[in-house]
């Protein structure tokens, strides 16, 4: 009966969610302020019912009841009750079902904001919000019904939602499937729910740009009122990107955090745009320019959230992420042909209203240097996006099929990261309106000659390769650019206001959070590309068979093999295989290290832990490949010496701080116009700014 | 991301023009593909039609520079498609090479391997890495791959003695013992 329920309030929902977008656009139309905001109400009332509906899928998870089809294949009794909660979004329709939650929570967050200054907005991001809900929640009550359950019918058990015929009777499987073990990680357990919530909120600014275009108006509003939401957005994406980096390397074995998958390209294409936003939005509210261009951006991220995820869920492109083969295609397509033409042709019918106020002054003004990391980021994705798209168009006109794989990536992106590097080192140097080349040259010579004495310094003590080296300048580049200026700012304060220097320092920052928010950010990054220079560059790996006590080598260190166990968990439903090796430095005894590879039973597959000794200079990373059973007790590594790879996750930690701090909702100088205009008026400024 | 302040003007018909036949281009280009995809590969119980895997020269199989899969009516036949560049491919390659020589001497199973979009260099680097000695050659033109209508490599297709597909498994084994169980169906 549960299961009908859940069914039922996501019909619900579903009908709901269409009846606002309907009112909304109707109460436009007729200037109906009644109806728009019944139709404001009916998008609130989303989240509740998908709340709900969500609630009793989890409790049917968590209750191991396997006649639903869903709970068989992501859960089992063995699993425990936090990865039973999890499971929701382990599968196609839980997942489904995930998403349309958290973009309820969104649409409905963003109807709760204050609209007096721009209730024009309103029944046009309900339309936008509301069509999107619709399609993912037809998507589920149509094709991907997470509530389905297995019946018996003459014999035989099919999957359906409602009994097939009078005579069938519910069925229940003994055990479910359980959760692929590969995603019973941690890192996979918070990496889907951060991916989502980027792709998903990334539908409020689309919202409020499609609502700036169907109204005509084009001024800064709605940049400023999406700014923190795509703040948002972006950290959820960038993190969620990280922590599928770190589940990569810690869970799939092949030494690596990114492997150019055409999933991970689909995640990383919003990514880039959204990058590319954040910083030309900037220029739009300092200089009134490229306000065409910010609406591309904004557009183009959304798309390409949509255009991702139709391509890795419809099985068109094929991926070690890609979900089994499923109906949903022909009706994701149409949503992504209606989201793309709509926008388009919005766009072109707007294109007048969104002239620039000024005009570009100087190359290497700081508007420009930013035009110049656009150009970049659109550049890695036009690579990214030919790479994707290459092979379907090579199978159609040739009948071949053709892959690209990562080194085509590689050599296409690395000189274009190395051109970012060198323009976050820069471009914060660089003044608005007007710079020369000796202005920004006596802004960053001094970092330049440090620089290289950073890099003539690891020529001779850590390596000769050339580019490793220019990768390494051009860090430390940014470190030191970017030092100089916290340093700078910190003691023109100090002298002005007569504070010490941290006071100085921390009130500084606090004053303008974003500014050294996107420092913070810059920092980060540049600690990133150590590590990913290192594994990139530097990455070495070894594979032997080894008997008890016979040695591997591999970059200074020595690899024993000791001994090897192998033994069950009934409670856990898992076998255990673990080997144990002594770890040498140049002779030195480092410790132990203990690889195994954990066989699931219920899910009939294994997961390979590797063991792995993680330093500020290089992580050591030994799988337990094979093993002879214990009478011949010998035993397959494969090791990797990962070089430097630590400050990839160093630098992602102080990442998300940086973006929480420039995204805090608290005192933000870019608001005070606003906020002036605001108190003047004797009303607040919304709390969503 | 023209930059003007010429009299508001819309977009020029020629861009706009470029912009929908780009758009129409795409949306076909993907719905085509898409449409084939729904096919989805060759299902398990439709009868294999014959073809012909030529062989990279040092996996040759008794003296033949190339197989075809009716050379082994009568023995179930593992085909595993694999690439040099496919990581998923490398937790499985020590796998189907152990599974081999455990059933090479009985002589009643069969593995081929069909290396799909790659380059001879490395793909022999690949082959030696993982000491493969089972017969394997590209897939030339990946008509082979297109046959099975593969969505992407690791696949493995395991057809009886009669030339039928029986299982198809997409992406990489995690054991032996897997492969031996969907090989052990087929014998007696």
């Amino acid at each position: 009966m549960i299961a009908e329920f859940g069914f039922g309030v996501l019909v619900v929902s579903f009908i709901v969610t269409m009846y606002s977008g309907i009112a909304a656009v109707y109460g436009a139309m007729n200037k109906s302020a009644a109806l728009v905001e019944s139709a404001r109400r009916a998008q609130l009332l989303t989240f509740p019912l998908l709340t709900l509906s969500s609630l009793v899928l989890i409790y049917l998870l968590v209750n191991n009841r396997f006649d639903v089809a869903f709970a068989y294949e992501v859960t089992s009794r063995s699993m425990p009750t936090y990865l039973k909660v999890t499971a929701w979004w382990g599968g196609q329709a839980g997942s489904l079902l995930f998403w349309s939650w958290l973009l309820a929570v969104f649409t409905s967050a963003v109807t709760l904001r204050k609209w007096d200054r721009d209730i024009e907005f309103l029944p046009w991001v309900i339309l936008v919000s509301s069509i999107t809900l619709t399609f993912f929640l037809g998507m589920i009550v149509f094709f991907e019904n997470p509530f389905t359950r297995f019946w018996l019918v003459n014999g035989s058990v099919a999957p359906s939602m409602f009994a097939p015929s009078a005579a069938a009777t519910v069925f229940t499987p003994a055990d479910g499937q359980g959760l692929n073990p590969l995603l019973r990680h941690p890192g996979m357990v918070i990496h889907p729910p951060m991916l989502y919530l980027g792709f998903v909120a990334y539908v409020i600014p689309f919202a409020f740009a499609i609502a700036a275009l169907a109204t005509g108006r084009t001024d800064d509003r709605w940049t400023r009122i999406t700014r923190r939401w795509s703040l948002w957005a972006w950290l959820f994406l960038s993190f969620g990107l990280v922590l599928g980096g770190r589940w990569a390397y810690d869970v799939l074995g092949w030494g690596g955090y990114w492997g150019w998958d055409p999933v991970e390209i689909a995640a990383f294409m919003p990514w880039l745009t959204g990058t590319a936003f954040l910083h030309s939005v900037m220029i739009q509210e300092k200089r009134g320019m490229l306000k065409q261009w910010n609406m591309i951006l904004i557009i183009l991220t959304y798309a390409l959230v949509i255009f991702g995820t139709f391509l890795t869920r419809s099985g068109v492109l094929s991926s070690v992420h890609a979900f089994a083969n499923s109906p949903i295609g022909p009706f994701f397509m149409g949503f992504v042909t209606l989201t793309l033409v709509s926008s388009v042709a919005l766009l072109i019918w707007r294109w007048p209203l969104l002239q620039s106020e000024t005009e570009m002054k100087s190359m290497l003004s700081r508007e420009a240097l930013f035009l110049l990391n656009n150009l970049l980021f659109m550049s890695i994705l036009v690579v990214c996006f030919w790479g994707v798209i290459y092979p379907l168009i090579s199978e159609l006109a040739t009948g071949q099929k053709v892959t690209v794989g990562p080194p085509y990536y590689e050599r296409a992106t690395g000189p274009l990261f190395a051109g970012l590097l060198f323009l976050m080192a820069v471009a914060p140097l660089s003044a608005w309106g007007h710079s020369t080349l000796q202005t920004l040259g006596r802004a960053i010579w001094k970092s330049s000659a440090a620089a290289a004495v950073v890099t003539v310094f690891l020529t001779i003590t850590y390596t000769q390769n050339i580019y490793a080296l220019v990768g390494f300048f051009l860090v430390a580049l940014v470190l030191f650019a970017t030092g100089h200026e916290f340093w700078r700012g910190a003691t023109a304060r100090q002298k002005a206001q007569g504070e010490n220097f941290f006071t100085a320092l921390a009130n500084l920052m606090g004053r303008n959070r974003r500014r050294y928010g996107g420092y913070i950010i810059h920092i980060s990054m540049a600690l990133m590309a150590i590590g990913i220079l290192g594994i990139e560059i530097f990455q070495k790996e070894t594979q032997g068979t080894l008997a008890a006590g016979e040695e591997l080598n591999i970059a200074g260190y020595t690899i024993q093999y000791r001994e090897l166990a192998s033994w069950n968990s009934p409670g856990e439903g898992v076998n255990y295989t673990r080997a144990v090796v002594d770890v040498y430095e140049n002779g030195v005894y480092l410790g132990q290290l203990a690889p195994r590879v954990d066989y699931y039973y219920d899910a009939q597959q294994n997961m390979t832990i590797p063991g792995q000794r993680s330093t500020l200079r290089d992580d050591l990373y030994i799988l337990l490949v094979d093993w002879q059973p214990v009478s011949s007790i010998s035993a397959t590594f494969k090791i990797y010496v990962n070089p430097l790879v630590n400050w990839l996750w160093i630098g992602s930690i102080l990442f998300l701080f940086g973006v929480i701090f420039a995204a805090w909702p608290d005192k933000d100088p870019a608001d005070e116009p606003v906020r002036h205009r605001a108190v003047r008026d004797n009303r607040q400024a919304s709390a969503a700014d | 991301m023209t930059e003007t302040t010429t009299p508001k003007r819309g977009v020029p018909l020629w861009a706009q023009i470029t912009i929908w036949v780009f758009l129409a281009g795409l949306l076909v280009l993907v719905g085509v593909t898409l449409g084939k995809r729904q096919q989805g590969t060759v299902q398990p119980g439709d009868a294999i039609p014959d073809f012909t895997l030529p062989l990279f020269s040092g996996y040759e199989y008794e003296g033949k520079s190339e197989v075809k899969l009716s050379d082994f009516r009568g023995r179930v036949v593992v085909l595993n498609f694999w690439a040099s560049w496919c990581k998923p491919c490398e937790q499985e390659a020590a796998e189907l090479e152990e599974a081999w020589l455990f059933y090479e001497p009985s002589g009643e199973v069969m593995f081929l391997g069909a290396d799909y979009v790659d380059t001879e260099p490395e793909a022999r680097s690949y082959l030696k890495k993982f000491s493969i000695t089972y017969p394997n050659g590209p897939d030339m033109g990946t008509k082979i791959s297109q046959m099975f209508r593969i969505r992407g490599v690791p696949e493995t297709y395991f057809i009886d003695q009669n030339g039928a597909l029986y299982y198809v498994k997409v992406g990489p084994f995690t054991s032996v013992n897997e492969i031996k169980t969907l090989v052990e169906q087929k014998l007696p």
